[in-house]
């Protein structure tokens, strides 16, 4: 072990066969901010969280580590918390896996959770990564459902094989019972400003000397969500960096602009806007892939859209097996051609036509 | 830190998913049958590292943990350039959850004396990308997730990462020493070389560790040690799609003009 260890996670774990399950209740979720936004899978994860809660007929707890985080507190509370607890402190602004560990290390062997979600964020996941070890915690990651049995137990559910099986993964000798779930899978409930709960400051235990990171900048910018979208048209490698046939059709259809992993890593388009298992699942009216492969990783983000078209000049690629209409063609020349077409089609423009298009870049 | 950083880089064997195919009787992927290859993301781990000991010096190790024949892993890990090898190998491993197996790669890198541990983003069989954290948090390290840069200030004890957040970045600060996870994708990955290739297929031995050698118990790994169970396992239907392929955007647009969305 290091000398200079920080923040005491190599701690002995406790004895595994020794953990009294009875001690743990209460369902926490991990309300993530960044300076005060919160990321919107936090209130999708207190919406279905709510559910567990009621269940289990225990209390749903939000716990918010920042800095002047009153307010984020208040609005987990609208949003259907029983409780909240806040650390509160300069030290955990921005956030860092070091002394939000150590907080987390604290919480849990003081409060005792029975069940921990976290959003499938890079922060969240590098958050869940990081305190899933020193409370020796059942850690499932990506969960895709939630539920709990008829003793209490949290069945978490994920997609495995490439999708084509749900696993159910329990901890029974373990807690807390802790899952990530990626932004998108669940729909966030609506503040209710009547709803009313104890706001707690706890113990900050954590002191900006003893961390072993800094953040020496944080630059953020489009923080787009796609996950409520009417409408998406997702650009893929076949774009070759050159997105306007993908914009002009987006911008037909009123749609947002997403895109695959392969044109985030390109630089094309921002990660907030990626689709797919390390990126958001989205679940609009109409998905049209635009020069996209169709790999399993993609195909899993977007298998919940009601209509699915596919723009690909391979007639072997695997995306028109996951497409409703699908195109073999040049998207160059497809996507400006649809667009035009879908501006002018009296039947296309149906409802809509009365609403200004609008890029929504 | 010694005189000289040591980097190990942890690569894991896993089923080719461009090979998967779905068996015909029943309809599952049939993942047993794949080829094994190197977990994509540890590539671009594996090119980190690399990265890192051409600006600052030091060894490469690869690491992995698993069954004998992920020696194949090793041995393309020291083709493309690492200095050596470490096959962490037991029985008492089998059925590990990611507790155990970060526990593993943890007492691995300490008895390698790692400076900095490098991963890749996620594996592509079990997905979870909690085994960095979990490395790091068993040893009480610093970590680095989700890497898109790298910038060793190793005089300083510190490894400077340039962290993809979502929708920015960020550039973060950490004393040696370090968990890094890479980025899926960031790292290009260079070719193996011809002699080391040579090298590592003919000559090279990677070094044999069991729970023992690096100092664990065996109730403290595998399935005992692991807090999540399988409890079930539901074929999913595939979504049902109309695959329909049309000659040309008119009968697209036709087509889409019937569907909800736009009746
Ligand atoms: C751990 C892990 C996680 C991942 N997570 C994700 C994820 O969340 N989301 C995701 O999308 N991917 C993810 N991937 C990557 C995934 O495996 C694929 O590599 C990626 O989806 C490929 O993107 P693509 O289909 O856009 O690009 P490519 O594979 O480059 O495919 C481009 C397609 O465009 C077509 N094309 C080329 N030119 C034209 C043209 N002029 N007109 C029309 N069509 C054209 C080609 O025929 C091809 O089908 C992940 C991979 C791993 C290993
Ligand atoms: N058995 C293993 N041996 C070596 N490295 C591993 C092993 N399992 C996970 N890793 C490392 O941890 C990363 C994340 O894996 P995972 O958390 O399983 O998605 C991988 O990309 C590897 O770098």
């Amino acid at each position: 072990m290091s000398p200079d260890d920080a923040d005491g996670a190599n701690d002995e774990p406790v004895d595994d066969g020794t953990v009294d399950t009875d001690a743990y209740s209460d369902v926490w979720v991990f309300v993530e901010e960044h300076d005060g936004d919160v990321m919107t899978v936090s209130w999708e994860l207190l919406a279905e969280a709510r559910g567990l809660a009621d269940d289990l007929g225990e209390d749903l707890v939000a716990l918010v580590i920042g800095e002047d985080v009153d307010d984020v507190a208040g609005e987990a509370i609208e949003r259907g918390a029983d409780r909240a607890l806040v650390a509160d402190d300069p030290v955990f602004e921005p956030y860092r896996a070091d002394p939000y560990g150590e907080q987390f290390r604290a919480l849990v062997e003081e409060r005792r959770p029975a069940i921990v979600l976290i959003g499938g964020t890079h922060t969240g996941r590098d958050f869940a990564g990081r305190v899933a070890v020193p409370a020796h915690a059942g850690l499932t990651a990506d969960c895709t459902e939630l539920g709990v049995d008829d003793d209490g137990l949290l069945e978490a559910r994920r997609p495995a094989f490439g999708g084509n099986v749900l696993a159910t993964i329990v901890c029974a000798d373990h807690r807390p019972q802790m899952a990530t779930v990626r932004p998108g899978v669940f729909a966030a409930a609506a503040p209710d400003p009547d709803r009313a709960g104890a706001v707690e400051q706890v113990d900050v235990v954590v002191d900006e000397a003893d961390t072993v990171t800094e953040v020496r900048e944080r630059v953020v910018g489009d923080t787009a969500d796609i996950t409520e979208a009417d409408r998406i048209v997702a650009a893929g490698g076949g774009c070759n960096g050159d997105l306007s046939p993908v914009e002009a059709l987006a911008d037909a259809l009123d749609a947002d602009l997403a895109a695959s992993r392969k044109a985030v890593d390109e630089g094309w388009v921002d990660g907030s806007r990626q689709v797919g298992q390390t990126g958001k699942t989205v679940r609009p009216d109409l998905y049209v892939a635009v020069g996209i492969s169709g790999a399993v990783q993609h195909v899993e983000g977007m298998n919940d859209s009601d209509v699915v078209v596919a723009i690909n000049d391979d007639p072997n690629a695997p995306i028109f097996d996951h497409a409703d209409y699908g195109i073999v063609g040049d998207l160059f020349e497809v996507c400006p051609a649809l667009a035009e077409r879908v501006r002018d089609g009296e039947a296309l423009a149906g409802s809509e036509a009365d609403i200004e298009p609008e890029a929504q870049r | 830190m010694g005189d000289e950083p040591v980097i190990v880089v942890g690569v894991k064997q896993v089923p080719d998913d461009d090979e998967v195919r779905i068996d015909p009787d029943t309809g599952h992927l049939d993942r047993a049958s794949a080829p094994a290859v190197m977990n994509p993301p540890d590539r671009n781990a594996l090119e980190a590292a690399l990265g890192l000991r051409d600006d600052a010096g030091g060894t490469v190790v690869a690491v992995t943990m698993g069954p004998p024949t992920a020696t194949d892993v090793l041995e393309e890990a020291v083709a493309i350039g690492c200095d050596d090898a470490a096959l962490i190998t037991d029985r008492a491993f089998a059925g590990s959850d990611t507790w155990p197996t970060s526990l593993t790669l943890a007492a691995a890198a300490e008895s390698l004396g790692a400076d900095v541990f490098v991963c890749g983003e996620e594996t592509t069989d079990s997905s979870t990308g909690q085994v960095p954290p979990g490395i790091a948090a068993h040893l009480g390290w610093a970590q680095l997730t989700y890497a898109e840069e790298l910038d060793p200030e190793f005089d300083d004890e510190t490894l400077v990462a340039r962290r993809d957040v979502e929708g920015g970045h960020e550039v973060v600060a950490a004393e040696l020493p370090v968990v890094v996870a890479v980025a899926y994708g960031e790292f290009e990955p260079r070719p193996a070389g011809l002699h080391r290739k040579l090298y590592a297929e003919s000559e090279f031995e990677p070094i044999e560790l069991s729970a023992e050698d690096i100092g664990l118990d065996d109730d403290e790994v595998g399935i005992d040690a692991s807090p999540t169970e399988v409890g079930g396992m539901e074929t999913v239907e595939p979504v049902e799609r109309e695959r329909v392929v049309v000659e040309g955007v008119d009968e697209l647009a036709d087509e889409l003009a019937e569907t909800e969305v736009f009746g």
